[in-house]
């Protein structure tokens, strides 16, 4: 088991100049998420869900405050985050609302790419690449194009491309929007049991209400700044429960 | 993993389609450079083939490739005394139209000094050479000649009696090898009208004979060809004809550099500037389409540098993508050209070494368009995949 937070953001601000006035896109923000927890983070449209996504997963520089990932400070203000490609790609798995799975490569393929990018060589990135669509339950779509792929398919897909690289963080950005409830609850499940599993940390921007029982705990974003958290959810198991019942039955 | 590849399976008939659009343009291009050699190649035909050391023309002019030469009757005996020359042979060329199975024909008639020269240099296709002084010829099978058939030149019937391929004159129209005096006889044809008026002149006046034109008569002969002994000295054969004052003497060499340089020139630079203009629209259109396909892909970029894929991977695409759509087209382009030109009217020289420096040129345009799209990919940011 992990030691302290793997996320912790500190103090973090991101302000954008729109004319003459200042834009407080996030505001002295500070949380941690710690290995195993499954956090969402909600709010209303412009409250700063994305742009804290997009700071903590070194996407965007903040401008003011400090990431730290696994205790190393990683992201501050002016950061050259290009240069942390390679720890991004080491440590933190991102899903997002789409699949945004590449069109031309099937499943597997789409999967194996996070290996290989990480220079693991073709024969055993495909094997595991396998392996983590067979934990999906998509073994039998291994082949197919994202194109054949239902929208739940392809966000297992892209949820197993999240896990390639055995990141301490993942990263989603309103991944069950475009699924019906049923299957967003199965993707929520299935982060659930990555972070069990794995002992991952998940941070999950949602605003659907049907999935809030899944988390371990919520982060409630308004204007940029944390107005509510809720405490650790005392049924998560039995919620988790309710979730593998519901993609067992989908199937 | 080979991404651009793979992008080329899934999009097959897309890229090929683009492919096939770049290969028109290398079809193009091809079609350009092979017409230019093939002028000069059709251009320096006679002078390469016909084997003459030194050229004796009419003095003070350049030759018949470049001016009209017309040499007395008897240079050739002349020049065949000169010390060092081993065989003279009288050269006649001359543009002729003609009609044949109710057809206007053109040709461009020359002169084979016989029996000196049979045209044994003349390679055929069908038939034999010269076997006679008189009435028979050789044509090239663009002129639309059949072997065995009989066509009326000037007032005589002339009977084919071989057959060549590829050999034209500088303006493309197909050789017609008669003898040398056959060739004079049929350019000095002249009609009844200007016979009587020419006796009528020559009465008058009480100068000429009777076979007089009223059109000024020129000896036919262009030039003389001389053949050197092994031994002999060029710069001494040549002074010593120099010295004559009425003729001018002009290497092989010369003769192909008052062709290309001067003759041709304006021609030549013109062919070459469209080519120019041809491989910069080349380059745009390239350009424009790999910058389109990049701009395409800009969610996969984004996602691709997202996951941590190195710029390398990201250029890696881009390029290979780029050179194969480059590589497929000119491929492409090769053939076509291949099947297309051999049906055009001039000839189209596809050179391997030309097809070589479009290569180059490809491999330069295709990295300058990769450079364009790789420009543009790696400003793309990883959080566009949000957008």
């Amino acid at each position: 088991m992990r030691a302290g937070p793997v996320l912790s953001v500190r103090d973090a601000s991101r302000h954008y100049i729109s004319g003459d006035s200042v834009v407080r896109a996030l505001d002295g923000v500070s949380f941690d998420i710690n290995p195993g927890e499954v956090v969402g983070i909600l709010g209303p449209s412009g409250s700063g869900k994305s742009t804290l996504l997009l700071i903590a997963g070194l996407l965007e520089p903040p401008t003011a405050g400090e990431v730290f990932i696994r205790g190393r400070c990683v992201s501050s203000v002016g950061a050259d985050l290009d240069s942390l490609r390679d720890f991004r790609r080491d440590n933190i798995g991102f899903v997002f609302q789409k699949a945004n799975l590449i069109p031309f490569l099937s499943a597997v393929e789409n999967v194996a790419l996070a290996l290989e990018i990480d220079d693991v060589p073709s024969r055993p990135a495909r094997a595991y690449a396998e392996h983590l669509l067979e934990s999906v339950d998509l073994t039998h779509r291994i082949d197919n194009l994202p194109t054949r792929l239902s929208g739940g398919e392809q966000q297992r897909v892209a949820v197993a491309r999240a896990l390639a690289n055995d990141p301490a963080l993942i990263l989603a950005d309103e991944p069950t929007a475009a699924l019906d409830s049923v299957r967003g609850r199965q993707v929520i499940g299935l982060f659930r049991q990555i972070a069990d599993t794995r002992q991952a940390a998940v941070a999950v921007v949602t605003h659907d209400p049907r999935v809030l029982d899944l988390f371990d705990r919520t982060m409630e974003l308004r204007d940029g700044r944390i107005v509510a958290e809720t405490p650790l959810s005392t049924d998560g198991n039995k919620s988790l429960q309710n979730a593998t019942a519901a993609q067992d039955h989908s199937q | 993993m080979n991404l651009g590849l793979k992008d080329v399976r899934h999009n097959l008939g897309r890229f090929t389609m683009t492919a096939a659009g770049v290969a028109f343009l290398v079809t193009a291009s091809i079609g350009m450079i092979g017409l230019y050699r093939g002028i000069v190649a059709d251009a320096l035909l006679v002078i390469e083939r016909i084997g003459a050391d030194l050229w004796v023309v009419q003095g003070g002019r350049s030759g018949p490739f470049s001016e009209s030469s017309a040499i007395a009757s008897g240079m050739d005996r002349r020049v065949a005394g000169v010390a060092g020359v081993a065989i003279v042979r009288r050269f006649v060329q001359i543009s002729q139209q003609f009609e044949h199975a109710g057809q206007s024909r053109r040709a461009s008639l020359t002169g084979l000094d016989y029996p000196l020269d049979n045209g044994a240099w003349v390679p055929l296709v069908a038939g034999r050479h010269l076997k006679s002084g008189h009435f028979e010829a050789i044509a090239d099978k663009s002129i639309g000649l059949a072997l065995g058939e009989r066509v009326r030149l000037g007032l005589d019937d002339f009977t084919i009696v071989g057959l060549t391929t590829g050999m034209v004159d500088m303006s493309g129209d197909g050789l017609l090898f008669v003898t040398v005096n056959d060739a004079a006889s049929i350019a000095q044809r002249r009609t009844s009208e200007e016979v009587l008026l020419a006796r009528s002149a020559a009465g008058r006046s009480n100068q000429g004979s009777l076979s007089s034109s009223s059109v000024a008569q020129d000896s036919k002969i262009a030039a003389a060809l001389v053949t050197l002994h092994p031994a002999a000295d060029v710069v001494t054969v040549r002074r010593a004809i120099m010295a004559w004052g009425d003729a001018n003497v002009l290497s092989r060499a010369e003769q192909q550099s008052l062709l290309l340089d001067q003759r041709l020139w304006r021609l030549r630079i013109q062919i070459l500037a469209f080519t120019a203009v041809l491989l910069v629209v080349m380059a745009i259109v390239i350009s424009l389409i790999i910058y389109m396909l990049t701009m395409e892909k800009r969610h996969q970029i984004a996602m691709l540098k997202l996951i941590g894929a190195r710029n390398r991977v990201i250029v890696l695409m881009i390029a290979e993508q780029a050179y194969l759509i480059g590589a497929g087209g000119l491929a492409l382009g090769l053939v076509l050209a291949n099947i297309i030109f051999p049906y055009f009217p001039r000839r189209v020289v596809i050179d391997p070494a030309d097809i070589a420096l479009l290569g180059v040129a490809m491999a330069l345009i295709c990295g300058f368009a990769s450079l364009l799209g790789i420009s543009r990919a790696l400003k793309v940011r990883a959080q566009e995949v949000l957008s």
